[in-house]
């Protein structure tokens, strides 16, 4: 019985994947008027829940988020940032970040109230 | 690089999108000037910017080899280029710049062009500025685990 179980390890992976979809969102925002510049994005939900089915815990704790860039061009120049699109998905995914850093957090307080040490 | 180079990437769109609305104000105060230190009218200007991070080999290369894909890439003005749509021709024969003709060559600017580009320039600002906002409510989320 370890003292971090699955999800735990799953929550830190899925901080650390909403940490690096927001540069991604951030790069596409600052690029907003670049010609030729393609959208990014992190999809790290669908392979944390691939890492997930494995029911393998090293396979959670080491699962890898694959940065992808859409071919979709919006402008003339070659641009293919939707900037409300963007502005959304940045939204969305600071709130889930949030989220998920708040429930680690409750699962920590958990295990510290368990530990008599809070 | 973690949050604090989204940051970055978001300070870096804040500079370009700063620089686009000073060349934009450049281009509005200069719609009327028919002569400059080249010689001839005043040429509107447009800033052009590129991706940074993800340029030349040495990006290809830390991509190719990064399971995330590399790092993200800010935004960096490459150059500030001459719009080389011909000057409007004005007949004033008054003006002391008139040909012989009476017409004066007067700058390629559009005043309405411009407006709409610092509406953009600003709107792109603003977003960026929210971005940065978003980075840093994360943060400080972070922080709250070690309280």
């Amino acid at each position: 019985m370890e003292l971090f179980d699955t999800t735990q390890l799953g929550l830190q992976r899925a901080i650390e994947g909403a940490a690096q979809r927001q540069t991604a969102l951030a790069s596409n925002l600052a690029n907003a008027n670049t010609p030729n510049f393609k959208p990014k994005d992190v999809d790290f939900h669908s392979a944390l829940q691939a890492a997930f089915a494995t029911g393998d815990r090293n396979a959670v704790s080491s699962a890898g988020f694959q940065t992808t860039t859409q071919t979709d061009v919006m402008r003339q120049d070659g641009n293919g940032i939707d900037i409300d699109v963007e502005s959304a998905k940045m939204a969305q995914n600071g709130l889930e970040y949030q989220a998920l850093v708040q429930v680690a957090r409750g699962r920590i307080d958990i295990i510290q109230s368990a530990m008599g040490t809070s | 690089m973690g949050l604090f180079g989204s940051l970055d990437i978001s300070a870096s769109a804040l500079s370009a999108e700063r620089l686009r609305m000073d060349v934009t104000a450049e281009n509005l105060a200069n719609a009327q000037s028919t002569r400059t230190a080249g010689g001839g009218p005043y040429r509107r200007k447009e800033v052009v910017t590129e991706a940074t991070g993800d340029n030349g080999f040495a990006g290809a290369l830390a991509s190719a080899r990064a399971s995330d894909g590399g790092p993200q890439g800010g935004v960096r003005v490459s150059g500030i280029v001459e719009d080389q749509t011909p000057n409007r021709l004005v007949y004033d024969p008054s003006h002391p710049d008139a040909n012989a003709q009476g017409y004066v060559s007067m700058p390629n600017v559009n005043p309405v062009t411009e407006m709409v580009d610092l509406i953009g320039a600003s709107r792109s600002y603003e977003a960026n500025v929210t971005a940065m906002q978003t980075s840093k409510q994360m943060f400080t989320k972070t922080l709250d685990l070690l309280r």
